[in-house]
């Protein structure tokens, strides 16, 4: 037995009196906290009409209808949409901040300039501009790619290079000076020790960032939905969008939005990881 | 041109010993020579006017205080550092010139730095070879041919394909300096090359120094190894406050200081 237990409260010396004061407290709004969430859960059962959200949420039928297209073309587009958007971002991204680090004043400004636009516009904006101003302002005509409309990447490529740029940036200053003087004692040009020595490690510094920027991407494809798309080159959204507007059941939705969480929460894990081994190597 | 050249700092200035310019003549053409060099940062005036020639083969070894310059001239020797003024003669050549292929100088002259520098992304084979395939255009055959050798030379022939993060600091370092060793080079640069080890890995570096000073590597030593000096340099310089104070045989210089500043500056770094 301790010698704390047979004092009184009175006896013991502040330090545990407050400690103890505040366990006490911690566990009195924890309870507080389960008996409200356990009243809310209780009312949305009681009242929530299931059969109802199942006939319109969850028509196993509707479902099954929607397969094998909401994979082999809504699914897989939606991939090759951000996957294209991805390497054409981190090009764009690379570029841009190769410029932005430049010690010349034309190259910056051009990077900064960039950084700014796409940065400040909503990516919606940015789409209609690519995809509906452009054709029809300058008579540009994009393809289809791999099956997907080229606009959308290129749209998506344009908003992620600029965020990625910074990220990249941040990347090569972040590679010790040491590296590149290493490099230039010996022998190697400016361009050499970029390409071979300074990028490699930069990239290998921003991997969880750039991953993040790829789950980013990914949900950013449902704004292609409003891109003027064809049965074979819609994404996932437009595609659940399309299902529901037949006949305005919910299901497709919920089947598209199964889909996206299928692909980004894994995604966020492996994010979560590396950013764990990042911290761990350092 | 002599081969013991008076520093500007006038009435500091000391030159002990007369006839032991270096194994090669005074005659010879200077690895390298620094006239007048100058060098600021901002308003920082670091280097104040050095003048300072390294004979071919010889081995001369920089010494002075913390933030006395040291650094700073060498890495000019290669550019790595832009002088304000003054000149830079590699074999004779100035490399300040405007017109000059720093690439193509620097091939020729090793440097190893305090922190090692090595490329961490790349085992270490790959830190010697890169630059031979990449700066020499060495076929990858040859390549990995001269570096087995250079790492058989700093003793390390058994952790080719280890990563820098494997190795301790003095095995960081004698890659580094087979990844110099790899161009041919020269002449070598060392800056404070064993500061950052541990004590007991200082000696492993200190050997391969000595081993390529034997061998008649042209070398020019920053460092506060004093045992390193003394045995090994041919010639002493000791900076102070940017200007060179003191030179000469490692015996006169460390044994017989003559100005006053070079004798606290040894008893502080003997009392350790
Ligand atoms: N890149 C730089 N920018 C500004 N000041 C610098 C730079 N490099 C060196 N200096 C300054 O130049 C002075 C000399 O530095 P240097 O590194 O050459 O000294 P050092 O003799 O090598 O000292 P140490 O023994 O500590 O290595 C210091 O005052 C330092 O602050
Ligand atoms: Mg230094």
């Amino acid at each position: 037995m301790s010698v704390e237990a047979q004092l009184g409260e009175s006896d013991l010396p502040e330090l545990y009196r407050s400690g103890r004061a505040k366990a006490a407290r911690s566990k009195r709004n924890r309870i507080i906290t389960y008996v409200i969430s356990a009243v809310i859960v209780a009312v949305v059962v009681a009242y929530g009409d299931w059969a109802k959200i199942a006939d319109k949420y969850l028509d196993v039928e509707r479902a099954g209808e929607l397969f094998p297209e909401i994979i082999t073309i809504a699914t897989k587009n939606t991939l090759i949409y951000t996957v294209g958007a991805f390497v054409g971002g981190v090009t764009i991204g690379l570029v841009m901040a190769i410029m932005k680090l430049s010690s010349l004043r034309p190259y910056r400004w051009f990077a900064i300039t960039y950084i700014e636009i796409f940065r400040g516009l909503p990516a919606l904006m940015t789409i209609f501009l690519v995809g509906f101003v452009a054709p029809t302002a300058l008579g540009v005509r994009f393809p289809q790619v791999l099956g997907v409309e080229s606009a959308g990447i290129i749209a998506l490529s344009l908003v992620a290079g600029a965020y990625l740029a910074e990220t990249i940036r941040a990347g090569i200053e972040a590679v010790p000076k040491g590296q590149v003087e290493a490099a230039r004692s010996l022998g190697m040009t400016q361009g050499q020790t970029l390409r071979i020595v300074v990028i490699p490690q930069a990239f290998r510094l921003v991997i969880p960032p750039l991953t993040n920027e790829l789950v980013l991407l990914l949900k950013d494809t449902a704004l292609l939905a409003s891109l003027g798309t064809t049965a074979a080159s819609v994404e996932l959204t437009k595609f659940g969008k399309d299902a529901f507007n037949k006949d305005f059941n919910g299901t497709p939705f919920v089947v598209a939005a199964v889909m996206y969480l299928l692909i980004t929460i894994p995604l966020t894990q492996v994010v979560a990881w590396l950013e764990r081994r990042n911290k761990a190597m350092r | 041109m002599t081969a013991t050249p008076a520093s500007d700092s006038g009435s500091g200035s000391a030159t002990a010993g007369s006839g032991s310019a270096s194994r090669s003549g005074a005659s010879a053409t200077p690895a390298i020579e620094l006239r007048g060099l100058h060098k600021s940062f901002g308003s920082n005036h670091v280097l104040k006017g050095i003048d300072l020639s390294v004979q071919p083969r010889q081995v001369m070894c920089l010494i002075g205080a913390s933030g006395s310059g040291k650094s700073t001239l060498l890495r000019c020797v290669n550019r790595l550092e832009e002088p304000t003024s003054g000149a830079v003669l590699i074999d004779g050549i100035d490399i300040t010139h405007p017109d000059c292929d720093l690439d193509l100088v620097r091939r020729d002259i090793g440097m190893v730095f305090q922190q090692f520098n090595l490329f961490p992304h790349l085992s270490a084979i790959g830190n010697v070879t890169l630059a031979q395939r990449k700066v020499l255009g060495r076929s990858d055959d040859e390549s990995r041919t001269v570096a087995i050798e250079m790492l058989e030379r700093v003793g390390l022939s058994d952790k080719a394909d280890s990563y820098p993060s494997q190795l301790s600091g003095g095995q960081q370092q004698r890659v580094a300096i087979a990844r110099a060793l790899a161009m041919n080079p020269k002449m070598m640069l060392f800056d404070e090359a064993t500061s950052a080890l541990d004590p007991e890995l200082v000696g492993d570096v200190l050997d391969v120094m000595r081993q390529l000073a034997s061998e008649g590597m042209t070398m020019l030593v920053v460092t506060h190894e004093m045992g390193f000096a003394r045995r090994v340099a041919d010639h002493v310089v000791f900076m102070d406050q940017g200007v060179v104070c003191e030179q000469g045989p490692p015996d006169a210089v460390l044994g017989s200081p003559s100005t006053p500043r070079l004798q606290q500056f040894l008893e502080k770094v003997l009392e350790h």
